[in-house]
C-alpha cells in the first residue's frame, strides 16, 4: 500500500470540488450528485485497502514533501496514517459518501443544488486533509477549512436571517477557539523548532519541554478544541448551526467536523498525558459539558436542536473520556456516534421531509403507522445513543464510564451517569413525540424517498454492529494502541458498571414512556412544579444572553466608539480638506466674475508681487 | 530742485489714477481716472527731458504725441461708453461683467 | 534745501495737482469730480511751465483742461447716473485695491529714492518754441503725420461707435 493510494483520498473530493464550482452553470442535478457521490465513493473505496493494510499488516504510510522554507527551517507537507487516522478516514469518507447519497433527495428541487454540492465536497477534501496531516500547520490549515465549509453550509439559505445569524455566529464563536490553537502552534514551533507532530511528540518524550509550557500549549489545543467542538462554555454557535440543511447538520455538526476537536486532542494524546492539570482541565469541561447539555435538551421543542444538544453532550463524553485516560473508549465513542448520530440526523432530515419541513415537536406524532421503517432506524440509533445493548452506543458510553471509574474520578463518573440517564429521556421523548400518539399538526405525509431511506438503512446497520468492533477481546484498542500512541490498561472495570449504566438508560427510557407515550405523567405539571428550573432550562442557562451582555454590546459599543470616530474625526479630517479645495475653487470662481476692475486688480497684485519678489534681495542687503 | 521731486509727484498722481481706476463704479470716472494717469506719465517725460542724463526736446515730442493720443482715446472711450449704455442701460463699470466665464 | 522760488511754485502747485486728484476720487457727485480733475490738469500745466515746457503747458489747458474736460462733461450728460449704497463686493475691493495700490507705490517711491539718477540740467534757452516746431517739423514728421492720421481714424470711429444703430432707429 503505497503513499501515492492514499493521497488520492482527498484528491476526489477536491477535483469533485473543482468540478462542481468551475461548472456549477453547466451541470444538471442528477450530474451535480453524481460527482459528487462517486468522488466521496472513491474516497472511500481507496480507504478500505488502506484500512486493510493498517489492521492486518500494521503498516504506518508515512508521506512528506518539502512545503517552504521557513528562515533556514524547512516546512514539510507530511502525511503519516496512524491507526487513529485511518479509523477517522474510515469514518469520515463512509459518512460523507452516505450524506452526499442522502443529500441528492433531502436537496432536490433547490435552486443552488450544484453548489451545496460543490461545498460538501469540498468540506469533504478538507476533512481528509485534516484528520492525514502529521504537521501542525497543515493541520491548522485544514482545520481553518472545514470551518469556512462549516459557515458556507450552515449559511446555505442565506436568505433566511436566522441562518445568516447563525452561519456568523459558527464562524465567530469557532473563531475565539481558533487563536487559542494557533497560539498552540506558534509556542510549539517556537520551542520545538518543527511544526511536524512527530517532532513534537520526541520533544515531549524526551524532556525536552517544560512541564508549564507543555501545560499552557495543551490547554490551548484544548481550547480550539472547545470551539470546534462546541464544548462549554463555547458551545453556543452548535445548536443555532442547526439552520442550516440537515444533511450539513448530520455530516458535519455531528459526525466529523465537530469530532475534529476530539481528534485533534486524541492526535496529540502524548502531550495531555504529558500533563496533569491539562487532563484534569478536559475531563471536567467534558463532563460538565456532557450533563449540562443533557438538561438542555430536555426542554427543547426543536427536533433538530434536541438533536444537537444531544450531540454537544456526547462530544463531552467523548472529552472526559479522553481526560480520564480513556484514549480508545473516547475513539470509540467517536466512531459510534458518528454513526448513530448522523443516523439520527438523517432520520431527522426524513421526517422533515415528509413533514413539509416542519421542525416543531409539539406538532409531530404518529409517524410510526406511516413510516414504519424510519421508525425502526430512528429506535435503532435511540436506544444506541441511550446504551442499551447490543447497540453500539452501549458498549462505548459502557467504555467511558469505566475508564472515567478506573482513573478515580467519581464524582466525573457519577456525572456521567446522570448524564447518560438525561440523554435516554430525552432521546426518547423525541421519539415518542414523533412517532407515538396521533398527529398533531400537519396530517399529509409525505413517502420519504428511496435514496433517502438506503443511507439511513445503512447507518442503522452500523450503528448495530460498530459496538462489537471492541467488544468482546479489545480488537478495536488494541490496533489504536499499538503505535504506542497511548497505552491503556486493559483490565475491566467491575460488572456492575455496566449494570448501573443499562439501570439508569432504563430508568430514563421509562420516564419519557410515562411523559410522553401513555401520558400518565404530564409534563406541562412536572414544568408547572419547578417552573424557575424548566425556564431556566429552556433557556439553555441564559447562556446566549449572558454572552450578549458581557461580550457582544460591550463590543458593540467599542465599535459605535470607533465608527463615530472614524467619521466625525477622520472624516472630518477628510471632509475639511475637500472643503478648503471646493473654497479655493470658490474664491477662483469668485474672481472670475466677469468685471475688468477685478481683473486689473489682480493684474496689479500680481505685478506688486513680481516687483518684490524681483527686488527682494535688495530690501535686505 | 530735484528729479526725484517730480518722480514722485507723478507717482503719487499715478497711484490716485490707478486707484480710481479699480475702484470707482461709474464708468466716465474711471475715464478720469485713466487720463489722470497720462498725465502722471506725461510729467514723467517732461521731468526727464529736463532733468534728464541726455536733456534735450524728445520727452516734450513725445509728450506733444502722447497728448494727440490722449485726446484720441478720450473721444474713442466716450463713443465705446455711450454704445455700452445704450446696450446695458448703465454706466457703473461692475454692470459690464458679459466677460464672465 | 533752499526755498527758491521754483520751490514754492513748485510745492504749491503739486499740493494743488494731488490735492484736486484726491478731492477727484473722493466727490460724491459726478460732476464736482469732473471739476476737480480740470483743476488737477491745470496744476500739472502750471508744472510744465515750471520745466521750461510753455508749448506744453498751452497744449495741456486747451486739450486737457477744455477739450478733454468738456468731453467728459457730455459723456457724464448723456449717461443716466444713480447714487445707490455700494456693494459689499465693491467695499471688499476697494479694500485691496487700497492695500494693493499703496503696495504699488511704496515700491515705486523706493525705487525713485533709491536709484542714483545721474541727472543734468538743460540749458533753457534750448526748450523754446522754435525748437519745439523745429524738432517736430523736421526730425519727427512721419510721427506727426501718422499721429493726424490717428486723430482722423478716431474721430471717424468715435463717430460710427456713438451713432445708433439701424435697427434700433426702427
Amino acid at each position: 500500500m503505497s503513499a501515492q493510494v492514499a493521497l488520492l483520498i482527498p484528491l476526489f473530493p477536491f477535483l469533485a470540488f473543482l468540478l462542481l464550482i468551475f461548472g456549477r452553470r453547466f451541470w444538471g442535478e442528477k450530474a451535480a450528485a453524481g460527482i459528487g457521490i462517486i468522488a466521496t465513493f472513491a474516497s472511500f473505496a481507496v480507504t478500505l485497502p488502506v484500512l486493510w493494510g493498517s489492521l492486518g499488516k500494521g503498516q504506518t504510510i508515512t508521506w512528506s514533501i518539502p512545503w517552504f522554507h521557513l528562515g533556514e527551517k524547512a516546512v514539510f507537507l507530511s502525511m503519516r496514517l496512524e491507526p487513529v487516522n485511518v479509523l477517522m478516514l474510515v469514518i469520515v469518507s463512509g459518512v460523507s459518501f452516505l450524506v452526499h447519497l442522502y443529500s441528492y433527495g433531502y436537496m432536490r428541487k433547490d435552486e443552488r443544488f450544484t453548489v451545496f454540492y460543490a461545498y460538501l465536497t469540498l468540506f469533504t477534501f478538507s476533512m481528509l486533509g485534516l484528520v492525514m496531516s502529521a504537521n501542525l500547520l497543515q493541520i491548522y490549515f485544514f482545520w481553518e477549512l472545514v470551518g469556512v465549509c462549516s459557515f458556507l453550509l450552515v449559511g446555505f439559505w442565506y436568505f433566511k436571517p436566522e441562518a445568516k445569524e447563525a452561519a456568523r455566529k459558527a464562524f465567530v464563536v469557532t473563531r475565539i477557539g481558533d487563536v487559542g490553537l494557533f497560539i498552540a502552534i506558534a509556542l510549539l514551533y517556537w520551542h520545538v523548532g518543527s511544526f511536524e507532530v512527530m517532532d513534537v511528540k520526541a520533544a515531549v518524550l524526551n524532556g525536552k519541554l517544560t512541564p508549564g509550557i507543555i501545560t499552557l500549549t495543551a490547554i490551548l489545543i484544548f481550547v480550539g478544541a472547545v470551539g470546534k467542538s462546541g464544548q462549554f462554555p463555547l458551545h453556543t454557535w452548535l445548536p443555532d448551526a442547526m439552520e442550516g440543511p440537515t444533511p450539513v447538520s448530520a455530516l458535519i455538526h455531528a459526525a466529523t467536523m465537530v469530532a475534529a476537536g476530539v481528534y485533534l486532542v486524541a492526535d496529540l494524546f502524548f502531550l495531555f498525558t504529558a500533563s496533569h492539570q491539562a487532563m484534569n482541565v478536559v475531563a471536567y469541561v467534558g463532563g460538565f459539558t456532557a450533563i449540562f447539555a443533557a438538561t438542555i435538551g430536555v426542554a427543547q421543542n426543536d427536533i433538530k436542536r434536541v438533536l444537537a444538544y444531544s450531540t454537544v453532550s456526547q462530544l463531552g463524553y467523548m472529552m472526559l473520556a479522553l481526560g480520564s485516560t480513556g484514549y480508545v473508549a473516547g475513539m470509540f465513542h467517536l466512531m459510534t456516534h458518528a454513526f448513530f448520530k448522523a443516523l439520527l440526523f438523517l432520520c431527522a432530515g426524513a421526517v422533515i421531509v415528509s413533514l413539509h419541513h416542519e421542525q416543531d415537536l409539539r406538532k409531530m406524532g404518529g409517524l410510526w403507522k406511516t413510516h414504519r421503517w424510519l421508525g425502526y432506524s430512528f429506535l435503532i440509533g435511540c436506544l444506541a445513543i441511550s446504551g442499551i445493548p447490543p447497540f453500539s452506543g452501549f458498549f462505548s458510553k459502557d467504555e467511558i464510564l469505566e475508564s472515567a471509574y478506573a482513573d478515580g474520578r467519581t464524582g466525573l463518573f457519577i456525572v456521567g451517569v446522570l448524564a447518560a440517564f438525561f440523554t435516554a429521556f430525552y432521546m426518547f421523548r423525541l421519539f415518542f413525540m414523533v412517532f407515538a400518539g396521533q398527529a398533531r399538526g400537519e396530517k399529509n405525509r409525505e413517502p420519504v424517498p428511496r435514496v433517502m431511506m438506503v443511507p439511513i438503512l445503512i447507518l442503522a446497520f452500523m450503528s448495530i454492529i460498530s459496538g462489537f468492533f471492541n467488544t468482546p477481546g479489545d480488537r478495536l484498542a488494541h490496533w489504536l494502541t499499538r503505535t504506542g500512541t497511548a497505552t491503556i490498561s486493559l483490565e475491566h472495570a467491575p460488572v456492575w458498571i455496566s449494570a448501573v449504566a443499562i439501570v439508569v438508560a432504563a430508568a430514563g427510557i421509562f420516564l419519557a414512556y410515562a411523559m410522553y407515550a401513555s401520558e400518565r405523567i404530564s409534563p406541562e405539571r412536572v414544568a408547572k412544579s419547578v417552573p424557575w428550573a424548566y425556564q431556566v432550562v429552556y433557556r439553555k442557562y441564559y447562556l446566549d444572553e449572558l454572552y450578549r451582555a458581557v461580550l457582544v454590546w460591550p463590543l458593540k459599543g467599542l465599535g459605535w466608539i470607533l465608527t463615530g470616530f472614524d467619521r466625525f474625526l477622520i472624516g472630518g479630517l477628510v471632509y475639511l480638506s475637500a472643503w478648503i479645495a471646493q473654497l479655493v475653487g470658490r474664491i477662483g470662481s469668485r474672481l472670475q466674475n466677469g468685471q475688468a476692475q477685478t481683473y486689473v486688480l489682480i493684474s496689479l497684485i500680481g505685478f506688486v508681487i513680481l516687483i518684490v519678489g524681483l527686488t527682494a534681495g535688495r530690501l535686505f542687503p | 530742485m530735484q528729479l526725484t521731486s517730480y518722480l514722485a509727484l507723478s507717482a503719487i498722481l499715478f497711484s490716485i489714477g490707478l486707484y480710481g481706476v479699480l475702484t470707482k463704479r461709474n464708468a466716465v470716472i474711471v475715464l478720469f481716472c485713466i487720463e489722470l494717469m497720462l498725465n502722471a506719465a506725461n510729467l514723467n517725460f517732461v521731468a526727464f527731458s529736463k532733468f534728464g542724463l541726455f536733456p534735450g526736446l524728445t520727452g516734450q515730442v513725445f509728450t506733444l504725441f502722447t497728448i494727440t493720443i490722449a485726446a484720441a482715446e478720450a473721444a474713442v472711450g466716450i463713443a465705446i461708453l455711450i454704445a455700452l449704455y445704450r446696450n446695458v442701460q448703465s454706466a457703473e463699470a461692475d454692470r459690464y461683467d458679459s466677460m464672465k466665464g | 534745501m533752499n526755498l527758491s522760488g521754483e520751490f514754492i511754485a513748485f510745492f504749491v502747485l503739486s499740493v494743488m495737482a494731488i490735492g484736486g486728484a484726491v478731492f477727484m476720487i473722493n466727490m460724491q457727485r459726478v460732476m464736482h469730480m469732473a471739476l476737480a480733475l480740470a483743476f488737477t490738469f491745470f496744476s500739472i500745466a502750471g508744472i510744465y511751465l515750471l520745466l521750461n515746457a510753455p508749448f506744453l503747458a498751452v497744449i495741456q489747458v486747451l486739450i486737457y483742461t477744455g477739450a478733454i474736460s468738456i468731453l467728459m462733461l457730455f459723456g457724464i450728460m448723456l449717461t443716466k447716473h444713480r447714487y445707490e449704497e455700494k456693494s459689499a463686493v465693491a467695499r471688499w475691493q476697494g479694500v485691496i485695491g487700497f492695500i494693493g495700490v499703496a503696495c504699488f507705490l511704496g515700491v515705486l517711491m523706493w525705487t525713485i529714492y533709491r536709484t542714483p539718477l545721474l541727472s543734468g540740467q538743460g540749458n533753457p534757452k534750448d526748450f523754446g518754441i522754435h525748437q519745439l516746431g523745429a524738432a517736430v517739423f523736421k526730425e519727427y514728421a512721419i510721427p506727426f503725420e501718422v499721429a493726424s492720421i490717428l486723430l482722423l481714424v478716431a474721430l471717424v470711429g468715435a463717430v460710427i461707435l456713438a451713432k445708433r444703430e439701424e435697427n434700433e432707429c426702427s
